[in-house]
């Protein structure tokens, strides 16, 4: 019978294999690289590191593929003109078996979206935290920068996000199919009246040649970028005389925490210094207090150092004290200070692995259970 | 006058004031001869474990930070850990005169708020040696 084959919808392939992993792999990595960065904290930002440089991976092989891939896959297929998009807001274009007009502008600005969030992203990497193939290129401030623009494009990719899946929602009722879907199965139904197709075979050898040059290229910068040795750096050697004498009752802090005034007080009010009498002869109290002036806040561009010298105007050399150090530390149970492991909030090192260093990475921190 | 009556002594064991220049028996008798008494174990006992108003208000003792058993180990205030302070726990204890000054100059001060006597110092390292 011929009336089976009239109602039979003809299927045919949009989303090719290569289209549909980026979606979803891309959904995957910036939907984890939101939740992290959005909710998460120091414990998380290595996923969220890792889930960024993955999406902006992702779009780099998709932009190849935008060249090489076949016909739905290719910009070529997609990129609207304005025409084409004020017909398509008026209702006035036939179906498009690829993107249409709207859903194209909301690919290329996720593409672009994510590679800016990944490149603002290692800026603040390497300018804040001083970690990276660009922290040899940038210090605290370009870092601060970058980072008031990452948090500004990750809510615009917020709002990207809900306006593609209104948009999905949206388009599924007005031409009656499941758009989600057809990106698991990757077929559509064709139908007569569609915007008609340019078939394009896809180059795949030539598309994973070109990504695998990419990635080495990325590699190797990455690694020839990272080797650079990085300004701005706390000192490495703790001066022996202040080691002995401060690290005889504390953590011998490093000079970079505190601005050259602060120590200078700190230095003055030895007799009564945290409710103890720290005093040491004059020759002595003087040497630590010229290498750690030397080596204070104001010579150091780290985040521990930006943020700690702003002291509190009340008690300007306890690190504790600072705004800062409040702000952050904030969320911690009193209880965690007094027991046993830590005993004080002075304790850096418990659970600042690096705390010597003065680096106060937020990858060094365990913080003891107890 | 007691830091010179602590240098005679000192002198008079003809030791350098570098580390390692002395040892517990040694620092006892130089603290003795300037105090004209001889050390008594259990005033050095009873001065270590009691609890003081004339210090800051941080350090009432010196079990603040030493426990009242200075055969283990302390914790500062600051959370770092203190050596025991009994040479037989420690056996680097007492051998290094600038810093035994150096530690009654400041513990006494914190605990006591004044400085301790030749005669204190005596008892209370003969104390901790004894154990």
């Amino acid at each position: 019978m011929t009336e089976a084959t009239t109602t039979q919808p003809t299927l045919t392939p949009v989303w090719d294999l290569g289209v549909r992993l980026f979606h979803w792999a891309l959904a995957l990595t910036v939907g984890l690289a939101a939740l992290t960065g959005f909710l998460g904290e120091a414990d998380t930002l290595r996923i969220h590191i890792t889930a960024g440089l993955i999406a902006a991976a992702l779009v780099i092989a998709r932009i190849v593929w935008g060249f090489f891939g076949p016909t739905h896959a290719r910009f070529a297929d997609f990129l609207p003109d304005p025409a084409a998009i004020r017909a398509h807001l008026n209702g006035a274009d036939a179906r498009h078996l690829g993107h249409n007009p709207l859903g194209a502008l909301m690919v290329f600005a996720m593409l672009a979206a994510v590679l800016v969030l990944a490149g603002t992203g290692l800026v603040i990497l390497g300018g804040v935290l001083r970690l990276g193939p660009l922290a040899a290129s940038f210090g605290p401030d370009a870092g601060f920068g970058a980072r008031e623009l990452h948090e500004m494009i990750a809510f615009c990719v917020v709002a990207l996000i809900a306006a593609h899946l209104a948009g999905v929602v949206f388009e599924s009722r007005r031409s009656r199919e499941n758009l989600a879907r057809a990106m698991l199965t990757g077929v559509k139904e064709s139908r007569p009246g569609d915007v008609p197709v340019r078939e394009t075979k896809a180059q795949l050898l030539m598309a994973l040649l070109l990504i695998a040059a990419l990635g080495a290229s990325f590699l190797t910068a990455n690694a020839a970028l990272s080797h650079r040795p990085v300004p701005g750096l706390p000192v490495t050697q703790i001066d022996a005389t202040t080691a002995a004498e401060c690290g005889a009752c504390h953590m011998a802090y490093p000079p970079s925490l505190l601005p050259a005034a602060s120590w200078q007080a700190l230095m003055a009010g030895l007799s009564d210094h945290f409710g103890e009498d720290a005093s040491l002869p004059p020759a002595t109290a003087a040497q630590i207090e010229s290498w750690l002036t030397a080596n204070a806040a104001e010579t150091v561009q780290t985040l521990p150092a930006r943020i700690f010298a702003r002291t509190d105007a009340k008690a300007p050399f306890t690190l504790t004290e600072t705004p800062a150090w409040k702000r952050i530390h904030g969320d911690l149970p009193e209880a965690l200070f007094r027991a046993k492991p830590v005993a004080s909030r002075a304790n850096c090192a418990a659970c600042h692995h690096d705390a010597a260093t003065g680096r106060f990475s937020p990858f060094a921190i365990a913080i003891p259970k107890e | 006058m007691k830091t010179l009556s602590l240098t005679l002594a000192l002198c008079a064991l003809a030791l350098p004031a570098v580390a390692q220049d002395t040892t517990p028996a040694a620092l006892i008798a130089g603290y003795e001869a300037a105090a004209g008494a001889k050390a008594d174990p259990a005033a050095g006992r009873d001065l270590f474990l009691a609890n003081h108003t004339g210090g800051k208000p941080d350090t009432p003792s010196c079990t603040t930070c030493h426990t009242n058993d200075p055969t283990k180990p302390g914790q500062a205030r600051t959370g770092k850990a203190i050596d025991p302070l009994a040479p037989s726990a420690t056996p680097a204890r007492f051998t290094d005169s600038a810093k035994v000054e150096k530690w009654f100059g400041r513990n006494c001060d914190s605990v006591l708020g004044r400085a301790c006597t030749d005669a204190e110092k005596a008892n209370l390292l003969a104390w901790l040696s004894s154990l």
